[in-house]
């Protein structure tokens, strides 16, 4: 009787998921808003990486002439068509800490460019990632400093790749050379942890009310504490009733914030999606969702593991992807890589498309974000680390030139771009690894856009 | 029988070693101490002859200048003399090599400093003041809500953990951040929606991962016979309606399902009974394909998913796999016993991963769970009623909750939200609300000691009853009160002695004394570090997570024993007996133990398992993840045995020359020679390292050696006092000589724990009588305990 009464229409507002019955609860955002509100007129630059294993096959990735100008792109980035004058293409990038060629050290130096220690223990010791380190600058005012996330619900300790301990596989990010942070891929834990519950606007609202409440009577027991406690238990009180102030005031953010709710209404996604496609579209409308409500602004992603067997039957690949991408020079398996590699570019696109499609501030979220996607490694038939498949997408607040091919002549540092990119968001480094300078021509030489 | 001759013996010993130690101790006790210096006094005697010559007013070792100190009323130094007598108990001091005093002196020297000194705390007393907001933390809140609601939850979900000060995560808890509160208020909303069967919720749920470590190739205590593998997995279903339980099985790192060669039968289990039962089995090969081109793992185990109807309230959730009747691991090949990575040792059968519960969908009704028969202690059939049936719920809650008698004033609020929340949607919801501001309340979130009014400052003064109900409840169950203690506390029978004593024994005999040891022990012998070792798996292919949780379960079983048994503490030492599984059997090399249940098994003579010297637990918390380390396992021992700590290393220390020593293949006793021959190193590796020698004949996973890179392990070593001593008997001997220096520790940390602040020097004589008394007794657990409670720092406090 009770629950019928507050059972609420079902809606389907994130893909790939069941309809469900939503209630209230924005605990985890009020921080996030918090921090939104303080600063209204800034448009918030957000960082992002996707990561996809084994390589490319470059020849289809790359596209054609000698770097400048995007004008036509190549048949593995055509999904990226419709926001191809977001997208800047660099070639020729190179990890020289990656080797001796594994999918272990891929994955290990793609954000840290850095040696990973070879172990299979507990001590092993690679870097601290370059999204860590921005995160260390702009996750302070966020709920999350920053969010890792996979596809694959798979845990593996000890050995993983020629005497290379799992974390190296399985962990893009590092907080430190010997922290690496787990990544997840259930999409209603990812949401539980940016967002509570969820609900709609009006629920979230009253939860919120409802806890005012609490918060006020809170405030009122310790001031009837304080009358009864002496003078120097009295100064602990105050520091309590400036807390419950914190919290009260946190509040009234929060309910401000949803009465022009800057977020739709939000359901909770039960299970994980059977379809690849579905999972991953599902796993990015939550990074969406996270940088709209500003939870968090710097994300990892791991589209698919190193030597992952995924087979992707959908575009008619039924081979498992390890193997087939030692293709030993077969024309028809080769065809197949270049095809797997399209469709996880079609799913970034998707990404990319969404992140346009929010508005924020004076332009979309995609405009205010920087993303990154690519491999560690670079032919995945021989393990080697360079001719990297990279893209750089999004408009950086005004500050990306999109539309260009930069192609290097020579093989250049990864480093090279994550000293850009950290110097972007506003963490000034002399180097990073083992960079050798900063790609320019990324950036706009002149802001004209502001 | 071994046991007993045992025991006499040693009652023998301590008694010997006791009327020596404390010989005049009562009597000074009785007799007036003159205040002033009187130079008299043995220990002056003693200290003038043989301290002097390092700790005076140009060397000043150690920071110390007794030859002031010496000539100077003890009160003025009280806790540099406290020092002292720590140093000369545990014949730290003098240093070897240096004069020392014959035993005789050195003990009648101690006997009339001790005696001093506890007379002038008798004069002066100083019970210490614990600070007068102490949140409960993340253990003590978790029990506090189970033993207020009826209701298991799990805490660690939104609270975060507890730093620790002085070994204990119970001892900084002052403090209260904004996001602290935060959790604190929506852990409220949470336990109250739950407790209350709280209006549909979207479908949440929980998902249970296991270690990716553990090893699922044979039985798990606690499901059906007959099948290997798999979790119980305890939760607390919010309401009546249908659940969708999916499990996924653990990959290897190319996304394969690992051990998967053949069809294998999956149980589902809600309380025991079977709910479906699954079949998982390798995809069917492609004769036209090689073998490493088969279809991925993806939906191999996508149909293991299953909606039920289950009813609010607790239930266990099996998934396990049933035993195939035979398999290779049982062949004499000896093989690992680890399995649980593609590479190394690879899994045999497919395993457990994850196990995801999620619902209510189709929510039926709020069902009849513990919690709401706890809860609604009446239930109003009359609108008129519900008001008052509101009071009398909240009132007996808040009683509990705020663990003192309640009053107009404290449910004047929660009733008035109550009413808010009533008016809108029901009488339930109001319940709700009100428990909700009930659990937010300050008075609830925090243990509360006040100061009696005009009292003068610095005053010493006796808790209330109800504050020693709390610091009671707190100490032996890390929880509330219940209502027969909360009772003789609100009578004012806590006062009389036997009352004390008799709920002290009442508490200890609750299984929630089981805090003792899954919160106290587990933290004083450091095991909540056993989850974060992991030995290196070249060195010690055999670890998995399976041996890792049975070091810490017979460790537990064993402090269990001591006190559930009421046995002398000194048992945790010289116990004769263990428990042990099969998988720990194996590891120790202990034959005819079988299955995963845990039992006691005791040893004749001298065995190589026993008391915590011997077991794995210990042995690898103090090692690093190659080797044994005699260094930490003598820190260990140092610390938390016998209670007197090395000072840290000085800075700039040199690393030991590992890789030259490890070309050389040296034991780890050659390669510590440098700590004995640089005088640097030796003033404190001297203390440890000889106490960890004598434990060397057990790796860095705790099994017994007699090899160490292929030369024979020397376990023989001389320890600080001067005491040869050989392996791990010899060590256990040497310790016991003086049993009062580990009852002492023990106490101290009990101490730390129940009171919730680091022991200062001005806790010694309360220490020293607890220890004194419990000695007549044998030591046992329960008149440690029963003297804690009667101690001045545990039944005092002074005023700010």
């Amino acid at each position: 009787m009770m629950i019928s009464k507050k059972a609420l229409p079902r809606r389907t507002f994130l893909r790939g998921m069941g309809a469900t019955v939503a209630l209230p609860l924005l605990d985890a955002m009020i921080p996030s808003m918090t921090a939104l509100a303080q600063t209204p007129a800034n448009p918030v630059r957000r960082l992002g990486f996707v990561y996809i294993p084994m390589g490319s096959d470059i020849a289809r990735w790359t596209p054609a002439g000698e770097g400048g100008v995007l004008t036509e792109l190549s048949s593995t980035l055509s999904p990226l068509a419709p926001v191809m004058k977001h997208v800047t293409v660099v070639s020729n990038m190179e990890l020289k800490n990656a080797y001796p060629g594994t999918h272990a050290t891929s994955n290990a130096a793609f954000l840290s460019a850095a040696k990973a220690k070879w172990t299979e223990s507990s001590d092993y010791f690679l870097g601290t990632t370059v999204d860590q380190i921005a995160a260390k600058q702009m996750g302070q005012d966020t709920q999350l400093p920053s969010l890792e996330l996979a596809m694959d619900l798979m845990e593996v300790v000890g050995q993983c790749d020629n005497g290379y301990a799992c974390v190296y596989q399985n962990n893009l990010s590092w907080s430190s050379p010997t922290t690496p942070l787990p990544a997840e891929a259930h999409p209603r834990v990812v949401f539980e942890r940016l967002f509570g519950e969820g609900g709609t606007s009006p629920q979230r609202r009253a939860a919120l009310g409802r806890r005012a409440s609490l918060l006020d009577w809170v405030r009122d027991d310790i001031s009837r504490l304080q009358r009864q406690l002496g003078a120097a238990d009295r100064s602990k009180v105050s520091q309590y009733l400036d807390t419950v102030r914190e919290v009260e005031r946190r509040i009234q953010m929060a309910e401000a914030q949803t009465l022009d709710s800057p977020l739709p209404d939000l359901d909770r996604p039960v299970g994980v999606p059977a379809d690849y496609a579905d999972h991953a579209k599902l796993m990015f409308d939550l990074q969406v969702l996270a940088l709209q409500g500003d939870v968090t602004r710097v994300i990892t992603f791991q589209l698919a593991r190193e030597t992952s067997n995924r087979t992707y039957a959908e575009i008619g690949v039924p081979d498992a992807h390890h193997p087939t991408s030692h293709h030993g020079g077969d024309p028809e398996k080769i065809a197949k890589i270049a095809k797997i590699n399209q469709f996880h570019v079609s799913l970034f696109g998707y990404f990319l498309e969404r992140l346009a499609s929010v508005t924020d501030g004076d332009g979309t979220l995609l405009d205010h974000s920087v993303l990154m996607y690519g491999s560690g490694m670079g032919n995945p038939n021989v393990h080697d680390h360079v001719n990297l498949p990279i893209i750089v997408a999004g408009g950086g607040a005004g500050k990306i030139r999109g539309g260009r091919h930069i192609k290097y002549a020579e093989p250049t540092p990864l480093a090279n771009l994550h000293l850009t990119l950290l110097d972007r968001v506003g963490v000034r480094l002399d180097s990073f690894a083992d960079s050798t300078g900063k790609i320019d021509t990324l950036f706009s030489p002149v802001n004209l856009a502001g | 029988m071994p046991n007993q001759g045992k025991h006499v013996v040693f009652r023998w010993i301590a008694a010997g070693v006791l009327a020596a130690s404390f010989v005049g101790v009562p009597g000074a006790e009785q007799r007036p101490i003159p205040a002033s210096p009187s130079a008299d006094a043995p220990y002056r005697a003693l200290v003038n002859t043989y301290c002097l010559s390092c700790h005076n007013n140009r060397t000043k070792a150690g920071g110390l200048e007794l030859d002031a100190i010496n000539t100077q009323d003890l009160g003025e130094h009280w806790e540099a003399w406290e020092k002292v007598v720590r140093k000369l108990r545990a014949r730290q001091m003098p240093p070897p090599g240096a004069r020392r005093p014959e035993d005789a002196d050195r003990t009648a020297a101690l006997a009339s400093l001790e005696a001093s000194l506890d007379g002038l705390s008798a004069r002066t007393p100083n019970p210490g003041r614990t600070d007068t907001f102490r949140r409960l933390n993340r253990t003590e809140y978790q029990n506090a809500i189970r033993d207020l609601l009826a209701l298991e939850f799990d805490a660690a979900s939104v609270l975060p953990s507890d730093s620790a000060s002085y070994g204990f995560d119970n001892v900084t808890v002052g403090n209260l951040s904004p996001t602290l509160l935060e959790s604190y208020v929506s852990a409220a909303e949470k336990i109250s929606r739950l407790a209350v069967g709280g209006p549909s919720l979207s479908p949440g749920g929980a998902t249970v991962r296991l270690r990716p470590d553990i090893t699922q190739e044979k039985h798990v205590e606690g499901l059906p016979v007959g099948t290997r593998g798999g979790a119980l997995v305890p939760h607390t279903f919010p309401l009546d309606g249908e659940y969708e339980i999916t499990i996924r099985l653990a990959r290897d790192r190319n996304e394969n399902i690992e051990g998967l060669t053949e069809a294998h039968q999956l149980d589902l289990l809600l309380d025991g009974e079977r709910l479906r039962l699954f079949t998982v089995e390798p995809a069917s090969v492609k004769e036209d394909e090689p073998a490493k081109y088969q279809p991925s793992h993806d939906n191999l185990d996508g149909h293991l998913k299953i909606r039920v109807p289950v009813t609010a309230g607790p239930h266990t959730v099996g998934v396990t796999f049933a035993q195939k009747p035979s398999l290779l691991i049982e062949t004499a090949r000896q093989p690992y016993e680890a399995h649980f990575n593609y590479y190394r040792h690879p899994r045999i059968t497919p395993a457990v991963y994850e196990i995801s519960i999620v619902g209510p969908y189709n929510a039926a009704g709020v069902g009849d769970t513990p919690s709401r028969r706890r809860l609604f202690t009446c239930k109003p059939s009359r609108k008129q009623d519900e008001d008052a049936c509101a009071k009398r719920i909240l009132s007996t809650l808040t009683r509990r909750a705020y663990r003192r008698p309640v009053t107009d004033e404290d449910l004047q609020k929660p009733l008035e939200l109550y009413h808010a929340a009533k008016t809108s949607d029901g009488f339930e919801a109001g319940i709700e609300m009100g428990l909700a501001a009930v659990l937010s309340s300050p008075e609830f979130l925090f243990r509360i000691e006040r100061d009696p009014a005009s009292l003068a400052s610095g005053a010493s003064y006796r808790i209330s009853d109800l504050e020693l109900a709390s610091r009671l409840s707190f100490f032996v169950w890390s929880s509330i009160p219940d209502d027969q203690l909360l009772d003789a506390a609100a009578r004012g029978d806590l006062d009389k002695p036997a009352v004390l004593e008799r709920e002290v024994r009442r508490m200890l005999a609750d299984p929630r004394s089981r805090n003792l040891v899954t919160n106290f022990a587990s933290q004083w012998l450091h095991l909540r570090n056993l989850d974060t070792i992991t030995p290196d798996m070249r060195v010690f292919p055999d670890f998995d997570d399976n041996l890792r949780q049975a070091f810490r379960e017979e460790t537990e079983l064993l402090v269990d024993s001591v006190i559930r048994e009421n046995r002398s503490v000194l048992d945790l030492l010289r116990a004769n007996y263990t428990f042990l599984n099969e998988r720990l059997a194996k590891h120790y090399g202990v034959p005819n133990i079988y299955g995963s249940r845990f039992r006691r098994v005791t040893f004749d003579g001298d065995a190589t398992r026993g008391g915590l010297l011997r077991q794995g637990s210990i042995l690898m918390v103090t090692s690093y993840p190659t080797r044994t380390s005699p260094v930490i396992r003598g820190k260990w021992i140092l610390d938390n045995l016998l209670g007197v700590p090395p000072p840290p290393p000085p800075a700039n220390v040199p690393a030991l020359d590992n890789a030259k020593a490890a070309v050389k293949r040296l034991p780890i006793r050659e390669r510590l020679a440098e700590h004995r021959a640089n005088p640097a190193c030796a003033g404190c590796h001297r203390l440890m390292d000889p106490i960890g020698f004598a434990l060397e004949n057990y790796d860095a996973v705790g099994r017994w050696r007699t090899l160490d890179a292929n030369m024979p392990i020397d376990a023989s070593s001389t320890l600080f006092d001067g005491t040869p001593v050989q392996g791990v008997a010899g060590l256990q001997a040497a310790i016991l000589r003086n049993p009062e220096l580990f009852v002492s520790t023990l106490t101290e940390k009990l101490l730390t724990f129940s009171t919730g602040r680091g022991v200062q020097y001005y806790d010694s004589p309360a220490i020293r009588k607890i220890v004194r008394e419990s000695a007549a007794d044998d030591y046992r657990f329960s008149s440690l305990v029963i003297g804690i409670v009667n101690s001045t720092p545990f039944r005092m406090r002074k005023a700010s």
